[in-house]
């Protein structure tokens, strides 16, 4: 493909109609709850621009938000999101490797200075240097300042790039940091989730193509279109919650009736994400409805609040014992004053017979 | 399986949407201007989406495609309400809207694909002379 | 730490502490001080200090028809509120799993709009409560600081509370922090304020019940 090319041309010349822009367009605008006249303009926009180049670097992290990405679509539109994007750079993805595969970084690292998108899942280590992650001898935290530092714009993708995630977990023994803890000077964009919801990647990435800016972002900087509700707003159990009726245990006669998870834990009520709506795997389910609560797993350090099964009301720390010293020192606090009244007492009434 | 029938809430949401399609319809008939309702984006139910499909009821025009995946488009009872519906390849539904307009976009042929399909058309010709013209030569040299 | 994982955490976890250390100390203290006996010789028909006990405190759970003009409002405000706490406190799922939490027992909830409607009567009831305080000259010249600070403290976690599960006006995360800082303040000075008459009025009521019917004073 020319350099040159839009990605109107390119469809065409594929003997794909621009009715496939207009399509994905629709699906775009409806996914990210855009004007839905607005889809026309979207694919005009998306005929007319070029080919966005992507360099997607993976750091302390599982791949699972590559696996979420390129398997849990259905072919065809949403298959459109890689005629858009040029994904030069991917260690999971790509055919070449070794020295090859650097260079094919560093070249579109120069070709597309200023105008590339960073795409980086996983977490940066930086105790010691950064040594706890490298690739051939390169730490995380160089190839990402070096790599950043031509970026248009930089999308962490999962909880890991977002927030630390599972590698920053207590005791984070790499030191390990969130991309936005390094890069401070680049527009950047978390799409949290353990893995995240691949349309809300794609449509992201799709949105930064079709309008050429950031899309609305909440304080975390996640895309308010797929986190501005809770999992507990949008939730088909909610109903239940507002009666107070709640599972007592896992696939018992409630929970098999859609009563609400609250009693087993599930953080819904505080989680921002599209799980409720959007669902998993094409929309086949999520975890409520297949009977487990959330865990939460789009905010940041879900791994350290408490057990998974502890209900939001509950208190987090045990402090059975804190608790416990407390009464015992009030209890003993209590016995000293009340002796040492006993004894002002006795003296008085002995001083008083002396006197 | 077929949905229960829709009861006084189902209604009321319906005839809730059917007014704002008769104030979109006004628009497209006196000023000329075409609107759009995402299904998807609003809370309806299954109940609800077929309630509202069942109203409009279909039309005289309808057409069905396959670009990067299924679509269904018809016009409703009310000509210039459209029911658009796309699929993406595992047959499920992934756009689902209603265009107010005189013929939807996505039904046009677009420009670039018209100055495509003219010069594809006028390369082909070309090619089919030009082997006219070499069959000539080879068999009836005067 | 978000201000949901510190409520949850520490705040709580320190105002269980203080809660458990002031309630015992004050307790313990109070039993183990030494006693003045009451020297005075019964009057012949005075029943047993038990039963002197139970009957006083029995006598003062509805006022007598002499007072009934004067005491009437605040003994039914005072029931409605008492009940609405415990209703409150002890009926919603949550409040459930909060002491689940601490001591591992559980039971039936009662429906979550139930628990809403007693919690704003329990608030209105508050309100009126307050508005007594204010509007009775000899009341507001008695109340301090105490009597004031008491009530807010009570009044903060219902409020809260209600905001926390209609999910108005903030994020439920928010909310649901917010709620449980008010009771963790409430924690920290109930053993120290007019809160702590929770348990002193078994004994503050005993104690009179057994001095009255010693003495033969109709109450």
């Amino acid at each position: 493909m020319a350099a040159s090319e839009t990605i109107g041309e390119e469809l065409l010349r594929r003997g794909i109609s621009r009715r496939a822009l207009l399509k994905y367009g629709a699906y775009l605008a409806s996914l990210m709850a855009l004007p839905p006249l607005q889809a026309r303009a979207m694919a005009d926009a998306l005929a007319a621009a070029r080919r966005q180049s992507v360099i997607w670097l993976s750091f302390q992290e599982c791949t699972g938000c590559t696996e979420s990405l390129t398997r849990s679509f259905g072919p065809t539109l949403e298959d459109l999101i890689f005629n858009m994007i040029s994904l030069d750079y991917h260690e999971t993805l790509q055919a070449v490797s070794g020295e090859a595969a650097e260079q094919a970084r560093l070249a579109a690292m120069r070709e597309n200075a200023g105008k590339y998108v960073l795409v980086v899942d996983g977490s940066v280590s930086t105790r010691d240097g950064g040594v706890y992650s490298a690739v051939a001898g390169k730490t995380n935290l160089q190839v990402l300042e070096e790599t950043a530092a031509g970026a248009m714009a930089l999308i962490s993708v999962g909880t890991c790039a977002a927030f630390g995630g599972i590698p920053h977990a207590h005791p984070n023994p790499t030191g390990a940091v969130p991309v936005s803890a390094i890069i401070k000077d680049k527009p950047l964009i978390n799409i949290s989730g353990c893995p995240p919801i691949p349309e809300a990647m794609a449509g992201t990435i799709a949105y930064l193509i079709t309008f050429g800016r950031l899309p609305d972002l909440d304080q975390l900087r996640r895309p308010k279109s797929f986190f501005g509700d809770t999992i507990h707003d949008r939730c088909y159990r909610r109903p239940f919650y507002d009666k107070g009726m709640f599972a007592k245990s896992f696939d018992d006669e409630g929970a098999r009736k859609g009563w609400c998870l609250y009693e087993l834990g599930c953080k819904g009520p505080v989680t921002y994400n599209a799980c409720a709506t959007l669902k998993w795997n094409g929309g086949t389910s999520f975890p409520i409805q297949s009977g487990h609560g959330c865990l939460g797993c789009s905010e940041p350090d879900f791994w350290d609040k408490g057990s998974f099964y502890r209900p939001l009301s509950a208190t987090t720390a045990h402090p059975a014992r804190t608790v416990g010293a407390a009464a015992a020192t009030g209890i003993a606090v209590g016995a000293l004053g009340a002796a040492l009244a006993r004894r002002a007492k006795h003296r008085a009434l002995t001083g008083g017979e002396k006197s | 399986m077929t949905n229960p029938e829709p009861d006084a809430i189902d209604r009321d949401l319906i005839e809730g949407l059917l007014r704002e399609l008769a104030g979109h319809l006004h628009a497209l008939a006196e000023h000329d201007l075409t609107g759009a309702i995402d299904l998807r984006s609003l809370p309806l139910t299954d109940v609800q989406l077929d309630g509202l499909r069942e109203r409009l009821g279909r039309g005289e025009v309808s057409a069905s495609f396959d670009v990067a995946g299924r679509s269904e488009v018809w016009e409703t009872r009310y000509p210039g309400i459209w029911w658009i519906r796309h699929y993406d390849g595992l047959e499920t539904v992934v756009v689902e809207r209603i265009e107010i307009t005189a013929v939807p976009e996505i039904l046009r042929a677009g420009h670039a694909d018209l100055a495509a399909a003219a010069a594809n058309l006028r390369r082909e010709l070309a090619v089919v002379e030009q082997d006219y013209r070499a069959e000539v030569g080879s068999h009836g040299g005067i | 730490m978000t201000l949901l994982d510190f409520a949850r955490g520490p705040a709580l976890s320190t105002a269980l502490a203080v809660f458990a250390f002031g309630v015992l100390w004050r307790l313990v203290f109070l039993v183990l001080l030494p006693r003045v006996r009451d020297r005075s010789a019964p009057r012949a028909s005075a029943p047993t200090a038990f039963a002197g006990m139970v009957r006083g405190f029995a006598r003062h759970l509805w006022p007598r028809a002499t007072f009934a003009g004067s005491s009437m409002f605040t003994t039914v405000n005072g029931y409605v509120m008492h009940l609405g706490l415990f209703i409150v406190f002890f009926g919603l799922a949550q409040h459930m799993l909060f002491l689940r939490g601490l001591f591992g027992v559980q039971w039936p909830n009662l429906p979550s709009g139930l628990i809403s409607a007693v919690a704003v009567i329990t608030l209105a009831s508050l309100g009126l409560a307050l508005g007594h305080r204010l509007a009775s000259p000899v009341l507001r010249l008695i109340s301090t600081f105490n009597d004031y600070f008491s009530w807010l403290v009570t009044t903060l976690p219902i409020v809260t509370g209600l905001l926390a599960v209609s999910h108005l006006w903030a994020p439920y995360e928010t909310l649901l922090a917010v709620h449980l800082l008010s009771v963790a303040l409430l924690l920290v000075w109930f053993p120290f304020g007019k809160l702590m008459h929770a348990f002193l009025v078994f004994v503050t009521r005993s104690q009179t019940g057994v001095r009255y019917s010693r003495r033969g004073v109709v109450t």
